[in-house]
């Protein structure tokens, strides 16, 4: 996450109570400081840092310090947050120091104010945001784009291309992987009726309705995890060679999986799950940028994966959920957002998958911003430009999920 | 154990005392934790020492150390307890010979004397008179079903096993869990721990952890192998050598005698530190390109 010195002295300014207000005063500002950089926080944890400063020498700053961090981060990358807020928050107001525990109870007719402070300077944070990335993406800017020139032999022949055997073969390939992904097995054990192994626990049970005579094995195996998938497809101008491969990808997983959802993306994201339910592919490109806006058009990938972490990951996406995100990862949009937004989609997911079309070509390496912003969050960054790289995508989802 | 009598100095010279050095942050940590009896998060690269903090600390309280293993799979028959089978069976077996009360071997097979207990419920059953320490290793090994279970018994310490009620803690265990961060916990059970990042040592604290190890080791060849590790963990490995490697290797080179680290002697012992083959190749060409100064004249941790 980028944020700079600026925004996190703003912050800082903007929750800080005026004067030195005691202790549990001080550490409520702070920690809103804190979740308006975008740290985590409950109010267990803010009750456990007042409770924690019971114990430590509050006049030495590393202790102090010490004791906040362990309480108020509950992740690495949170940390440097964390320090460069904490000396700006307790250097900025030397009177804010905490002291003698006395001062603990806070007047409540401050409390209000405080609120009406923090909702205000949220929504300032917001427009601010808002205003800055629209200023810097328009809608409708043309896109000039390098797009990838095929310049390989006819057996890997580009999917910027397609022809009807290739579309079998792809559709092929799809099942082979749609296969990989639905069939990981769980190390956890149910019950079964033709298990391998013996249930102790419930056969023991079973016998006791025989008087301990064991009459029943019960038995247990492996359960199959059920994964989901959600796909998210970038349909810009700049993928707009691969969108028959796209749609055609998109619709053989959605229908040989369990549980497929399918995104497609470009300055904004739509949900196009229930326009593909249907068996029958012939016109799907049309019916689909029919109803999706921005199609061909440029790419915000950020603010896509923003709607999507709002919208619809809290209920489509958990632990079990793979994320397949097929871009060529060109971006117009903000880059820290989209690298904070790859973020909490990690925190969320099993794993995330990143198909690159570009990325098979031999010159190509993941230079522009937007790749290199969400690279570090990827499980498997794969190309998908042929069809051996699909062979290939089938064979290392069978090794990740083994 | 009252608080009262532990400041954070007196964790800090514990801790060395039992050749565990560690900075101030982590000692503070490690005094609330056993203050406040809130659990301790450590998370870190492999081999920074999570795991030992917890070993040391059982010492320090002169408690009994329980670990639990977390490995994918981990169910809660293994971590909290399991019924004795066979020994039900025989139970069983002998009440039909003498022809006994069938009700009364049913209570009976069901009572403590079968149980066997894993790594948590003797944690929590433990009668003291000082609070075990109780080490959950590796929880991210484990999968997120285990999580939201251990988040249970983390918040109230009792568990409840249906044919014999419930079973709180006379003591509350001091409980520390460790994660190399192959994934990330999840927040609900972060928020319930204090979170401490083990980083890797500067050269000043990674000399200090050599010469408490081993204080036979000559000065100069400390200097060199804290040297030696501090420059390849800013380079591009694979797997960067973490304290453990470091000791490892000071091992080897006192068993070999040697008090000078030359080229050819990396070379020979190097599998303590490395253990990639890529790595291997990687360090033979920093090495041939003398990208690695093997003797420091003022020996200097680059920050990172």
């Amino acid at each position: 996450m980028d944020i700079t010195d600026e925004l996190i002295a703003k912050t800082v300014e903007k929750f800080a109570p005026p004067g030195g207000r005691g202790t549990v005063r001080n550490i409520l500002a702070f920690s809103r400081v804190l979740k308006d950089l975008g740290v985590t926080i409950g109010l267990s944890q803010v009750i456990d840092s007042n409770r924690a400063l019971e114990h430590v020498d509050v006049s030495s700053r590393g202790d102090f310090r010490a004791a906040l961090r362990s309480n108020l981060v509950s992740d690495r990358e949170q940390i440097a947050v964390f320090d460069r807020a904490f000396d700006l928050f307790w250097r900025a107001r030397p009177d804010a120091e905490p002291n003698a525990p006395s001062d603990i109870p806070l007047p409540p007719d401050d409390a209000d104010i405080e609120d009406g402070q923090e909702a205000q300077s949220t929504e300032e944070l917001i427009a601010e945001l808002a205003g800055a990335e629209l200023g810097k993406d328009g809608e409708t800017e043309p896109i000039m784009l390098p797009t990838y020139s095929p310049g390989e032999s006819l057996s890997k022949k580009d999917f910027s291309d397609l022809g009807i055997e290739e579309s079998r073969a792809i559709s092929r390939a799809i099942l082979l992987i749609a296969t990989k992904i639905a069939t990981q097995m769980s190390r956890r054990k149910k019950r079964a009726h033709r298990g391998q192994q013996v249930d102790p626990r419930w056969t023991m049970r079973k016998s006791l309705k025989y008087g301990g005579e064991v009459v029943e094995l019960v038995r247990r195996k492996r359960r199959i995890k059920k994964t989901r998938v959600v796909l998210l497809c970038d349909v810009s101008g700049s993928m707009d060679c691969y969108s028959r491969f796209l749609i055609q990808f998109m619709y053989g997983l959605q229908n040989e999986l369990w549980g497929v959802e399918t995104f497609v993306f470009s300055t904004s994201l739509s949900r196009i799950t229930h326009l593909i339910r249907t068996k029958e592919i012939a016109g799907a490109l049309e019916r689909i940028s029919h109803s999706v806006v921005g199609w061909s058009g440029g790419t915000n990938i950020g603010r896509s994966l923003a709607t999507f972490n709002r919208d619809f990951a809290p209920s489509l996406v958990t632990h079990r959920t793979v994320v397949v995100i097929i871009s060529d990862g060109w971006d117009r949009g903000d880059v820290s957002l989209l690298e904070h937004e790859m973020q909490s989609l990690k925190r969320r997911c099993y794993k995330i998958l990143w198909l690159n079309p570009l990325l098979a070509s031999e010159n190509y390496e993941p230079l522009c911003k937007g790749m290199q912003a969400a690279l570090p969050y990827l499980d498997l960054f794969l190309s998908v430009n042929n069809l051996n790289s699909l062979v290939a995508l089938g064979r290392t989802l069978q090794r990740m999920v083994a | 154990m009252s608080s009262d009598n532990h400041s954070i100095e007196k964790i800090q010279e514990a801790l060395r005392k039992r050749n565990y050095i560690a900075d101030r942050p982590l000692a503070t940590v490690v005094y609330l934790s056993i203050a406040m009896g809130k659990p301790l998060l450590l998370e870190g690269e492999a081999g920074v020492g999570k795991t030992e903090v917890a070993k040391v600390l059982a010492g320090i309280m002169g408690s009994k150390l329980i670990r639990l293993q977390c490995y994918e799979g981990l169910d809660a028959n293994t971590a909290l307890y399991e019924w004795n089978y066979p020994k039900q069976m025989l139970r069983i077996k002998l009440e039909e010979v003498s022809r006994g009360d069938r009700s009364a071997v049913e209570t009976e097979i069901f009572s403590p004397e079968y149980l066997v207990k894993r790594p948590l419920l003797e944690a929590i059953q433990s009668d003291g008179p000082t609070a075990p320490v109780l080490l959950i290793d590796e929880i991210d090994r484990a999968d997120m079903e285990f999580e939201a279970f251990l988040l249970e018994i983390l918040s109230d310490f009792q568990i409840t096993i249906p044919e014999l009620g419930t079973v709180r803690a006379k003591v509350r265990p001091y409980v520390v869990l460790t994660s190399n961060r192959t994934r990330e916990i999840h927040d609900a059970l972060k928020r319930r721990c204090l979170y401490h990042w083990i980083d890797y040592p500067s050269f000043e604290k990674e000399h200090e952890i050599v010469s408490a190890k081993f204080p036979a080791i000559h000065g100069h060849l400390a200097d060199q192998i804290c040297a030696f590790m501090q420059q390849v963990r800013q380079m591009n490995f694979y797997k960067r050598p973490g304290v453990a490697e470091t000791l490892d290797w000071a091992a080897a080179l006192i068993a070999l005698n040697r008090d000078e680290l030359d080229a050819e002697t990396v070379q020979e012992t190097v599998g303590c530190v490395f253990k990639y083959r890529e790595d291997l190749n990687h360090l033979e060409e920093q090495l041939a390109a003398k990208k690695i100064d093997l003797d420091p004249a003022k020996p200097s941790a680059p920050p990172a």
